[in-house]
Parts: structure tokens; sequence; C-alpha cells
């Protein structure tokens, strides 16, 4: 029986091709992982709900469980987010992730992934605009996973980058640091 | 890829039309027309390319006219889009009242600049490449004259349109019926899975690479499986035989002495692997049918892959909550019949709500017009 050991919670098929993308260019990935997504409504609220649900969930799995989390900023930005679900949890009678010890990352595009698809594609993305285009469909953002990953090698992401993006690098460094 | 079909008087698809992303999963109750969907493209795919007359069961006899309409013609639509150009195909079958005959009324294949088939009872005109006027014909008004066409130099285009045909894959899997043996290769797998042997082993011949890239696959979603192979069984015979790796040593089992629920994944994988030598619009009822819970998403997730990468295609039909929570929000279109009349449809846009329910859930409950603010 295959066991899951990721499990990414995220708001539509675009953060999930993103995020697996990524993840599967960087060589993160021994495995599909679960996706939990949005299943209709607000997508954000979705989010917000489950997230206690999967921490609770992932505490009671092995230590090499992770769990992915991916939620758009909007108008609240990175620490509102965040805020937010270390509120959900408190609602739910649980600790919010202990970072240093949990294989937790929560990333929040801000406005919204198509901000970050934006930059990738060599514009210089504002994180209070929200119009930013849809891909016409999300396997498209391949090259801008490409575009990440060169940047992630090279060290650096191209300045100005989105606070939103530095954000997630940072994140996802001290996530791979946990693998 | 397949983008729209029109379908008028067949069985409840009353002027009835669909329209298809790179990936479709198609809901609704027993009974609303999914099914009719996948039914019209494999019976028009078999007067095209699979040598049916046009009033055979296996194409449009008189029975699959909508019951209650008595009218003698049916008329089904294709749009297909290839390399970015725009084909429309059109068939109008006539039946003559209940007697079991059945002829082309009108077929015409056009693009968005002009014809390049029509057809209109058994006078056929051919238009070469540049819509100019090729040959006129008399011909049998009982089959498809298109499907009897040879490739040419200057039909490039209907060529490549009836190669999209053929690499339609219609499949309504069905585990109990696969045959062990194949005495020779067969090009098509049928609409069931039954000759998955003789499929397979053409694919051996033409795609190695795929089917490597399938058994590669299929190790990490059965577990002990190990390959996939073909054992000689007589002069021309080969019998397919899965073998896997356990605890106390390695061993095989025939394909029909497998699960109904591996047999499945493995045609399933089979097919995504194929994916990657060829690009096809594949169209399946119900394939989480004798699937294990665990095993639906990894593939749904690789065949979207399939479908967002190498211009694949899917079209599903679905009870199963797995299906309508990963694909229903976004690729989901929702086919409805009131009390058993025609079939409409309604897309996923239209079967969102904040009430925090699970969209299987919703539909379960059959709450999916509180969308719109019905009450329930």
């Amino acid at each position: 029986m295959r066991r899951v050991g990721t499990v990414l919670l995220c708001e539509d098929s675009q953060h999930e091709a993103f995020v697996l993308r990524f993840l599967k260019r960087r060589r993160l990935l021994t495995d599909r992982p679960r996706v939990v997504k949005c299943p209709s409504g607000s997508a954000e609220q979705f989010v917000r709900k489950r997230y206690p649900v999967e921490l609770k969930a992932l505490r009671k799995r092995h230590a090499k469980s992770a769990l992915i989390v991916v939620i758009d900023g909007d108008k609240e930005g990175v620490q509102k987010r965040r805020d937010q679900l270390a509120d959900a949890c408190r609602d739910a009678g649980i600790e919010d992730r202990r970072a240093d010890t949990e294989s937790v990352v929560v990333l929040v595009p801000t406005w919204n992934i198509e901000t970050w698809l934006a930059y990738l594609a060599g514009e210089s993305a504002d994180e209070t605009r929200p119009d930013y285009p849809r891909l016409p469909k999300e396997s498209a953002c391949q090259g801008h996973v490409e575009e990440l990953a060169a940047m992630c090698e090279a060290g650096k992401l191209r300045e100005p980058a989105p606070a939103s993006l530095q954000d997630a690098c940072e994140e996802y460094e001290g996530f791979r640091a946990k693998l | 890829m397949l983008t729209r079909l029109y379908a008028d008087n067949y069985k409840c698809l009353v002027n009835f039309e669909l329209h298809f992303g790179d990936a479709t999963l198609l809901l609704g109750t027993n009974g609303a027309g999914k099914s009719s969907v996948l039914d019209v493209v494999y019976r028009l795919k078999q007067l095209l390319v699979g040598g049916r007359q046009v009033g055979d069961p296996e194409a449009f006899p008189a029975s699959t006219r909508t019951r209650w309409g008595h009218r003698d013609v049916q008329t089904i639509a294709l749009d297909v889009e290839l390399d970015g150009e725009r084909f429309e195909y059109r068939l109008e079958v006539e039946h003559q009242g209940d007697t079991g005959r059945a002829r082309v009324h009108l077929e015409s294949l056009t693009t968005g600049s002009g014809p390049l088939f029509r057809c209109s009872l058994g006078d056929a005109e051919l238009f070469k490449d540049d819509h100019s006027e090729g040959p006129r014909l008399s011909v049998n008004w009982t089959e498809s004259f298109l499907g009897r066409l040879s490739a040419g130099q200057s039909n490039t285009r209907l060529t490549r349109f009836m190669d999209f045909v053929r690499r339609l894959v219609i499949c309504r899997l069905h585990p109990a019926g696969f045959v062990p043996n194949a005495s020779q290769e067969s090009t098509l797998l049928e609409r069931n899975g039954s000759n998955f042997a003789a499929w397979y082993r053409h694919l051996m011949q033409e795609h190695p690479g795929q089917t490597v890239e399938a058994v590669s696959e299929l190790r990490t979603v059965i577990d002990g499986f190990r390959d996939l192979r073909l054992e000689k069984a007589g002069s021309d015979t080969r019998t397919m035989l899965v073998e896997f790796t356990g605890d106390d040593g390695d061993y095989s089992l025939q394909v029909d002495e497998v699960s109904d629920g591996k047999r499945i994944l493995l045609v399933l994988y089979t097919l995504l692997g194929l994916a990657a030598a060829q690009s096809f619009t594949l169209l399946i009822d119900e394939p989480d049918n004798f699937l294990a819970l665990p095993e639906i998403q990894p593939w749904l997730m690789a065949l979207s892959d399939a479908c967002g990468d190498a211009g694949h295609q899917a079209v599903i039909c679905s009870h199963h909550p797995e299906l309508m929570d990963y694909w229903g929000a976004e690729k989901g279109v929702l086919l409805e019949r009131t009390n058993g009349g025609v079939t409409t449809v309604r897309t996923a846009s239209s079967l969102g709500a904040d009430d925090g329910l699970r969209l299987s859930e919703r539909i379960a409950r059959g709450w999916i017009e509180s969308a719109s603010g019905d009450a329930p």
C-alpha cells in the first residue's frame, strides 16, 4: 500500500502545478504527494479551515511526513495570513507549526500566484496589484518554474523581487534542511 | 484536441452541445447522458475508421434515435483543433423509419478557411488542401466515404483529421473480459480493454520506450510489481504475464489471474506511457471502477501532467468523490436531465458555493442548485 509522505494543501490547480513542478525540478519529491485543494467556493477560507486538521494529522504520522501549505496573500499579505493560520490553530485547540522541528512550509504568494508568475516571466511584479492574468492552462507554468529553479541555483532572486517570494525562498530553504 | 461535440436525436442528446478543455470531467446522476457522450464519439469512430456501415449496431442503428422525438435524421458534429487549425466535421444520418435501413444524408469536413470534403446523398465532392475543387464521385451512401479515402499529397489536412480520429481512445474498462493470450498484435485497444495483451504486444514493437516507462511507473503504484512480459505460448501466440517480487521470492501470474484493480492499473498507466509517444484524446468511462482509494489521485495527477505538457486530452465520466473533488471545481461539467427529458449542461463555474462542503458531498445531497440561490 502506497503511504503518502507529503501533503500539499492549496487553493487550486495553479498552486498545485507550480509547487509540485518546482519541487520535482529541485528533486525534492520522491513520490506523488497527496493534494488537498479547494473543491469549490472560497479557496482561501478552505485552506485556513483545513490547516489545523492537516497539522494535527501530520503530528500523528512519523517524523518524515511533511505538509506544504499554499495560500494567496491577497490584500492581507504574508504576515496577516500566517497570523490567520495561527488563529485557526488556536481555535482548533492545537499549537501552530513548530518551525524548528516540524516539516511544515507555508507559502503565501501575494497578491496571488499570478504575481509570482508575472515576476518570473520578467515583469517587475507589484504585490498590491490583483489583476495579473491567469495562465491559459496550469501546466504553462513550467517555464516559470525553470526560471525560479535557475535563480535558486544562482542563490538569489532577480531584484526587485516580490517580498512574498523572497519569504517563500526562506521557507523553502528551511524545509529543505529538514528533509 | 476535441473542442466541441454537437448531437441531435441521439438517445437523450437533443440539440446538445458540449465544449471540452484539455481535461474535462463529466458529472451527473445515472442516466444523465455522460456515457451517451462517450458512446456517440465511439460510434463515430467506428463509422469513420472502423469500417462500419452507418446502420450497423456499432455505428448508428435506428435504436440510437431519441425515442420520443420520432424524427428520422440524426446529426452529429465534432469540432477539432489541430496545430492551431479548427476542423468542423458534420454527419447527418437518415433512417428510413424502423426498417433498419439508414444512409448518410450529409457528411462534411471544413476548416475555417474552406471545405475539405462534402458528401450529400451519395454525391461526394473532394477539395484539395488549398480548398480548390477536386474530383466528384458517386459513392455508397450506407458508409462514410471520408473513412474510405486514402492519404495523398493533396489532402494532408483531411488526413490529419482522420489521424486524430484514429487516435481517439474510448474506454469503459471491464477487467473480467481481459484475454491473456495474444495471437497477433492489435493497433487499437478495445473499448473494454479485453485485448490489452494484444495491444501491449503492438506497443512493445512500435513504442518500446513507452512500455518501459509505463512499467517503471507501475512499480511505484503496485506493491511488488516487477514487470509485464509476453511469453511464447505457441507458434504465434504470446501470453501476458505479470511478474512480482514477494517476500518469498519472485513469481508471475497471467494477466487474468491478477486482481481486477491491478488489471485496470496496468491499462491506465500503459495509456499514460503511450502519451509520451503520441498525442491522443482519451475518453474514459469510470476509470475509478475497481481501483482502491489511494490509487485514484496519483493516476489523475499523472494524467493532468500528460494533458498539460504534451497536448493530450482527457474526458472522464465518473461518480467517484475523489475525481469530483480533485477535478470537479475547475474541470467539471454537470450533465442533467429533468423528468427523463433531454440532457442539459452546466459548467464547473456554476457549481461553486461557499457552504464549506466538498463538491462530492453537495452532489450527494443534490444541493448543486444552491449555487444559484435555489432552495435545495
